[in-house]
């Protein structure tokens, strides 16, 4: 946690809501991509965004000076989104099958890249197309976990603070993740297109 | 497969992390060297983790919607203040009465009898059940109506002619300017000044309240005007609180050690490293638009911290 931000912190303990602002400006794209990428949606993703800074705002007190704040943000944006993910399947409005990746913006915006990119060829289009869409097929608990590794770069006692599990566990989605992973990606792995 | 083949599948994951201990790495290092079919394993997941490092499209949103998203949430906590205990707690007690209405008369109606019977016999129960459900509907009620009692002075005092009150922490014990009618109230240990009298038509005069944690409560009687009075503090030349008033609930809320300052009830910005006079009204103004809704709450200003150097009529600001 660099100066400025600890600055900031302690200047929104302190209940200065100006330092909210720089925080949300620094972190409200990894918010989102993390938001987005579990709930599959651009609209939950977006409520669940406001709910994690609403979330800081209020309990920036409970927040330990010496951990580190990137961490405690992911913890309550992951269990945000899980929570929501959670209640739209109980309320069976939008389950996984129905949400599509095609529902938000960024694939509009992928495609886009790619209809303008000279160098996507059609063949990497396509390869990236079945990577995405073979992550997001992948069960919530394992998707989770490969987000906030693969992607996000978190380590095993990381991820294992924000989920509240054990690092065995996280090994194990881990594990069982890409073994799936390697399944649907088996035309490709096989054939060595990288 | 072999029962070492098993462990080493169960490793590969962490292997290709590079999370295993030196041990454990150097045995699945010696492993896929004479195994095939675990070295292809191993080579496998190294593959797909390398196609979803460089081949998975991570989301990303407009720059349009980044830029919309701060005032959005910006108006989400605005709308999302806290309310008062007892409004909260009236609310709750709505929402049981309701849920334990439905769920009675669900339940009673797989006991109801036939339309060839008569049901005379069998209202007693009903009866019951009505009484008790009026009662719970009626608390959150009457509730409301004895927080307000406890405010009734204030309402009392209005239609009496009198103006309703204004609640303030202020020190008391640093000189005030003059001009601003403030008479210096105090409490027990410090002494009491007589108050400099006029602003324009309007008199203002601060009346004592007890003090509650460390905080002298003071309130303010506008003479002679429908408008709520409102009251702008520089303090020790370096904060400016700006405060709207009055709030019955905000005088309830500081005696139940309650944060209630919400918007449009009461609302006291603090702003720092200001200097005095006129630039610290300019920067209050503009803090005031960009921080228009936010509640602070008061009571956590340091008593020491506090003085008045000067009120102005909301309408000047």
């Amino acid at each position: 946690m660099d100066r400025t931000e600890a600055l900031l912190i302690a200047d929104l303990c302190e209940g200065d809501e100006t330092a909210l602002a720089p925080l949300v400006e620094r972190y409200k794209r990894m918010i989102y991509r993390l938001a987005v990428q579990i709930t599959k949606n651009h609209a939950d993703a977006d409520d669940v965004m406001q709910e994690t800074f609403i979330k800081v705002y209020r309990s920036i007190h409970t927040f330990r000076k010496d951990a580190a704040f990137e961490t405690w943000l992911y913890r309550i944006a992951v269990n945000e989104a899980l929570n929501f993910v959670k209640r739209r399947e109980r309320r069976r409005e939008c389950t996984f099958e129905t949400a599509t990746e095609a529902e938000y913006e960024a694939t509009a915006r992928y495609r886009a890249q790619l209809a303008n990119d000279p160098q996507a060829q059609a063949e990497k289009a396509e390869l990236r197309q079945y990577v995405t869409e073979a992550v997001n097929s992948l069960p919530l608990k394992h998707r989770t976990v490969v987000i906030l590794h693969e992607f996000e770069g978190l380590t095993h006692a990381e991820i294992a603070s924000i989920l509240n599990c054990s690092e065995g566990t996280v090994r194990s989605r881990l594990h069982y993740a890409r073994k799936k992973l390697r399944t649907l990606l088996k035309p490709y792995v096989d054939a060595g297109a990288i | 497969m072999r029962s070492k083949c098993y462990k080493i599948e169960r490793l590969a994951s962490d292997y290709i992390d590079g999370t295993l201990s030196e041990q454990q790495t150097a045995d699945v290092a010696s492993h896929i060297r004479s195994c095939r079919s675990c070295k292809r394993e191993v080579a496998d997941l190294k593959k797909t983790q390398h196609l979803l490092k460089n081949f998975y499209v991570e989301p990303e949103a407009s720059e349009a919607y980044y830029a919309q998203f701060t005032t959005h949430l910006q108006k989400r906590i605005e709308q999302s203040a806290p309310t008062a205990l007892h409004q909260r707690f009236a609310a709750a007690t709505t929402r049981l009465s309701w849920q334990l209405l439905t769920q009675v008369y669900r339940y009673a109606d797989r006991f109801r009898p036939s339309r060839f019977i008569s049901i005379r016999q069998h209202t007693l129960p009903y009866y019951v059940l009505a009484l008790a459900m009026i009662v719970l509907i009626a608390t959150p009620f009457l509730l409301t109506q004895i927080s307000m009692h406890n405010h009734g002075e204030h309402t009392r005092l209005s239609s009496a002619g009198v103006q309703p009150a204004v609640t303030l922490a202020i020190q008391q014990d640093k000189t005030t300017t003059e001009s601003v009618g403030i008479r210096r109230n105090v409490s027990s240990e410090r002494t009491t000044e007589t108050p400099a009298v006029d602003s324009g038509s309007d008199v203002w005069k601060f009346t004592d309240e007890p003090v509650v944690d460390g905080y002298i409560l003071t309130t303010l009687h506008k003479d002679s005007s429908d408008t709520m009075p409102s009251v702008a503090l520089d303090i020790d030349s370096e904060l400016l609180a700006y405060a709207e008033f009055p709030s019955q609930s905000a005088i309830w809320a500081r005696r139940t050690s309650r944060d209630v300052l919400t918007k449009g009830r009461y609302a006291l910005l603090l702003l720092r490293g200001i200097n005095t006079g006129q630039q610290a009204l300019q920067q209050y103004k503009r803090k005031r638009s960009e921080l228009k809704g936010f509640s602070q709450k008061l009571l956590d200003v340091p008593l020491e911290m506090l003085s008045v150097a000067a009120v102005h009529d909301p309408i000047e600001l």
